[in-house]
């Protein structure tokens, strides 16, 4: 097996990257196989897809499946190999209807059908076994020896980008939100890596292309939020247990939760957010359900301690999972794109057992001591105080403003974050975005000008809001992002940031310091032309950083 | 327990998580582990029942133990019995099971009413048990299936292992499938239940614990080889495949003595009409003339199905005496099947 595509990949070798089973995360050597396999046979729809579209002969629903099953392969999303095997034999029937519909389109258009080689002719297998040995050299290193690192790198970086895009185009897809652009988009994008693109410009154009892909995508996501549950609004939220039944919702999905808090309303079972899913509580649709009590534990690394002391059911909605401990796993579940071997996967909707076990599990006996965080600052809340930040930022009161977004993760370098915060000057304001908030979201850092220092916009799925927020500031002063007294201050861990990343890049946003360490695929080279293009910084000292951002 | 003395072992799980142990002289790395809190599968404790085998590569002794359950060949080959391996210098044990499959602490203890026992052959019963509440656990039940409990009549402090026919629910039940012994322990005490029922009788039951469990290693078709009350793990195996709709083609094949000794239990015909990747074989090794079935060992039909199969290999599950189980084995290396994954029956 061979896997670099999160933060957590071994570095211990010569050459990064996870070759031995199981990887850092915990994925083993068959399930990497079929994952290596799936995005193959993927990139084969793409090749049709693209065509059939051409022609006037789209095909949504393969699509939609296509976003689904890149989510799959994300990090810590799903570990089955057996989930596995029945994604690629779907993938191979999506592949041959969408190539059915593209042969007759071109026929009817008058067009021999191109006979299409690669990933669109690939053949995977019938079995497990069949399936394993026919992913051989199909990783993401496939051509290694002709093309060089870089341009393995530079197709990791679309790839995995790539994923990103996918993962948060179902979110909103789900929700009833998409695009004939964004179909089109990820077709293309699979199309373009089916072609084994070797030069580096070219695969850097459509990274950044994929950036501005994403920025679609992401805001499709937050109309679906939105429009489906509100516009966020500043909200204290409890983080300490109330007496009672319990259920943990993880992950990032909004639609399962608000399903959860539906089935279980009148049942006497409180429901808790964790993770990412912590931004629920500021939306008013979801908020409104009285039974949604609070936030539980910190952020998906310390999952394993937090769900052993969790005395309900737990339900993984997205990525995040890592291996349950056996104190914990019989009353964990998944859905949607995640699996764990030996753990009970549940329809979206079909919530029974996982309501079962809650009334049959202890609860909490008793209400904890109360304590609290104030999230919900999206770009409504901010904008919607925007002449007042003008006013701050033009008088001075404002110097400057911390935006911490990404991931969270193990690393003992993502103390970065923490110190930062802490050690920025009382005449700065920190904005948080994805679950990096976990590393200073317990900070009291007061206020400034009438405002609060410390303003969480929300999940990683909320990246358009910061976007708009900086965008709209940006036409307030009459001036570029990038001359906002503005700090991009970015914590990755996996493909969704990677995405995120692009999408940043894409709209010309420079001097991003990226932590904790830069992604392994990103070779020296590569690294170059980022540092080049967009003054990309390593993350280094917290208050040497400050110091250079404070000018 | 650390001293200077002491032996390093390392133990690493299937899924390569190394646990690092301590042994002092003279002890057992299962009870050397349970001191470090960390409870290994096993059973009997004492080398006859085979629950608790590994591989190991270093320095050790090997106490008293049925051949049976380690037999001199596999001994020779570095396979051992973890409750009466003692490390005499630095050890390597490579396990069969998950990390998963090692509690934390030590095994539960509940307490329940017995509400039904069913006699479903000749020399068998099916137990089912009510547990109560608990404060850490609460209401319902949950186990890997494949596991066993220790049983305990209250006040007597002999305990006899039986594997639970069920599945991890949240009701608090736990049912057994128990053969009965002429003069045994604890089937002596079911056959009074039998004779004076119902009584409301309470068990203490200790565990879950084991090894013998489903392996995730793909859509590969699952064979289960059940020799006798090797049936009850293999049936929860089946169940809990039936309760998730586990995808993969499974075959049953199900050997007994007599057809006296073939259960008649509705679980199993329930699965046979509900799970349509089911398949069931049954075997009777000495028939009657009101047998018209297949005639011989559960290995007589997994050799016809291995010699028929072709595309991805199977995973073989056995349950059942040790002859059975080291039969299957050989047949799956011979097949060039993945190794099996087993449990002995044996008395204890």
């Amino acid at each position: 097996m061979f896997c670099y595509q999160c933060e957590q990949t071994d570095r211990a070798g010569a050459t990064p990257g996870c070759a031995l089973s199981p990887g850092t995360c915990g994925k083993d050597e068959t399930t990497a196989a079929l994952q290596d396999l799936l995005i193959d046979v993927l990139k084969g729809v793409g090749q049709y897809a693209t065509r059939a579209r051409a022609l006037g002969a789209g095909d949504d629903d393969a699509t939609r499946f296509v976003m689904f099953a890149m989510f799959t392969t994300l990090t810590n999303v799903n570990f089955t190999a057996t989930r596995f095997v029945e994604l690629v034999e779907q993938a191979v029937a999506v592949r041959d209807r969408v190539r059915a519909a593209y042969e007759q389109a071109a026929r009817s258009a008058g067009q021999e059908p191109e006979q299409l080689t690669g990933p669109a002719a690939f053949v995977p297998g019938a079995g497990t076994d069949e399936m394993v040995a026919a992913a051989t050299d199909r990783g993401i290193l496939l051509g290694l020896p002709l093309v060089g690192p870089d341009v393995i790198g530079a197709r990791a970086l679309n790839l995995y980008g790539l994923k990103g895009v996918c993962a948060y185009a179902h979110h909103a897809e789900v929700l009833g939100h998409t695009s004939d652009e964004v179909f089109a988009g990820v077709e293309k994008a699979l199309d373009y890596l089916a072609g084994e693109p070797t030069d580096l410009d070219d695969l850097l154009a459509h990274a950044l292309g994929l950036g501005q892909l994403n920025l679609q995508v992401l805001g499709l996501l937050d109309a679906a939020h939105t429009q489906t549950y509100g516009h966020p609004v500043p909200t204290s939220v409890r983080t300490t247990p109330k007496a009672g039944k319990a259920i943990c919702v993880s992950g990032h999905d909004l639609r399962d939760l608000a399903s959860l808090l539906e089935a279980t309303a009148g049942t006497g079972i409180n429901v808790y957010t964790h993770g990412e899913v912590l931004p629920a509580h500021s939306y008013p649709e979801l908020a409104k359900h009285p039974h949604l009590v609070g936030n539980y534990g910190g952020a998906w690394q310390d999952q394993q301690t937090d769900f052993a002391a969790f005395p309900g059911a737990i339900i993984m909605t997205s990525n995040c999972i890592i291996e349950p401990q056996t104190s914990y796993r019989q009353r964990i579940f998944t859905t949607g794109p995640v699996g764990w071997p030996g753990l009970r996967h549940l329809e979206h909707g079909a919530w029974g057992p996982a309501i079962a076990a809650a009334q049959a599990l202890p609860g909490f006996a008793e209400d904890a001591p109360e304590a609290s965080i104030t999230i919900g600052f999206g770009r409504n809340a901010v904008l919607g105080v925007a002449e007042d930040v003008v006013a701050a930022v033009s008088s001075g009161a404002i110097r400057h403003f911390f935006l911490i977004g990404g991931c969270d993760g193990a690393a003992p370098g993502r103390n970065y974050y923490t110190e930062l915060a802490e050690s920025a000057p009382a005449d700065t304001a920190v904005l948080t975005l994805g679950c990096a908030k976990y590393r200073v979201n317990g900070l009291d850092l007061g206020t400034v000008a009438g405002l609060p220092r410390l303003l969480d916009i929300g999940q990683c799925n909320d990246t358009f809001s910061a976007v708009q927020i900086a965008l709209a500031l940006a036409d307030a002063f009459s001036c570029e992002v990038n001359e906002l007294p503005l700090s991009l201050v970015l914590s990755w861990f996996e493909q969704k940031a990677a995405a995120v990343l692009l999408t940043l890049l894409s709209l010309g946003i420079t001097g991003i310091r990226l932590g904790p360490t830069l992604p392994a695929f990103c070779t020296p080279a590569l690294v170059d032309v980022l540092v080049e293009k967009f003054g990309i910084a390593p993350v280094g000292d917290p208050q040497a950083d400050l110091a250079a951002a404070l000018g | 327990m650390t001293g200077s003395d002491a032996s390093p072992v390392r133990l690493t799980t299937s899924d390569q998580v190394t646990l690092t142990i301590d042994v002092p002289p003279g002890t057992s790395v299962v009870d050397a582990a349970a001191a470090a809190g960390y409870v290994l599968p096993g059973q009997c404790r004492k080398g006859t029942c085979g629950s608790c085998h590994a591989t190991a590569a270093g320095q050790y002794t090997l106490g008293p133990h049925s051949p049976a359950a380690l037999p001199e060949a596999a001994a020779a080959a570095g396979q051992v019995l973890l409750c009466c391996t003692y490390p005499t210098g630095p050890l390597d044990i490579t396990a069969p099971y998950t990390r998963s499959r090692v509690l934390d602490g030590g095994p539960g203890r509940r307490e329940g009413v017995v509400t039904d026992v069913v006699q479903v052959a000749a020399a068998m019963v099916w137990v089912r048990i009510a547990l109560d509440p608990d404060d850490a656990c609460g209401a319902g039940y949950q186990f890997d299936p494949g596991q066993f409990v220790e049983v305990e009549v209250p006040g007597d402090e002999r305990r006899r292992a039986y594997s639970l026919v069920n599945t991890g629910n949240w009701e608090g039940v736990a049912e057994l499938l128990v053969k009965l012994h002429p003069g045994g322990y604890f089937s002596g005490y079911l056959v009074d239940l039998l004779d004076r029922w119902p009584t409301g009788a309470r068990l203490v039951l200790h565990g879950p614990t084991g090894a013998f469990g489903l392996r995730e290693s793909g859509r590969r078709p699952r064979w289960f080889v059940a020799g006798g009350t090797g049936l009850a793990p293999v049936l929860s195996l089946v169940r809990r495949m039936a309760e998730w709709g586990e995808p993969h083609p499974v075959r049953l094949f199900l050997g007994v003595p007599s057809p006296a000794d073939l259960p008649r239990l509705p679980v199993l015909a329930e699965l046979v009409t509900t799970m349509p990747t089911l398949t069931v074989t049954t075997c009777v090794e000495h028939p009657d003339p009101t047998w018209a079935g297949l005639v011989g060992t559960p290995l007589t039909s997994l050799q016809a199905a291995a010699a028929e199969h072709t595309g991805t290999a199977p995973d073989i599950y056995v349950c059942g005496p040790p002859g059975l189980v080291d039969a299957v084995a050989r047949l799956a290396a011979d097949a060039g099947f993945p190794p099996v994954v087993a449990e002995r029956v044996l008395p204890t």
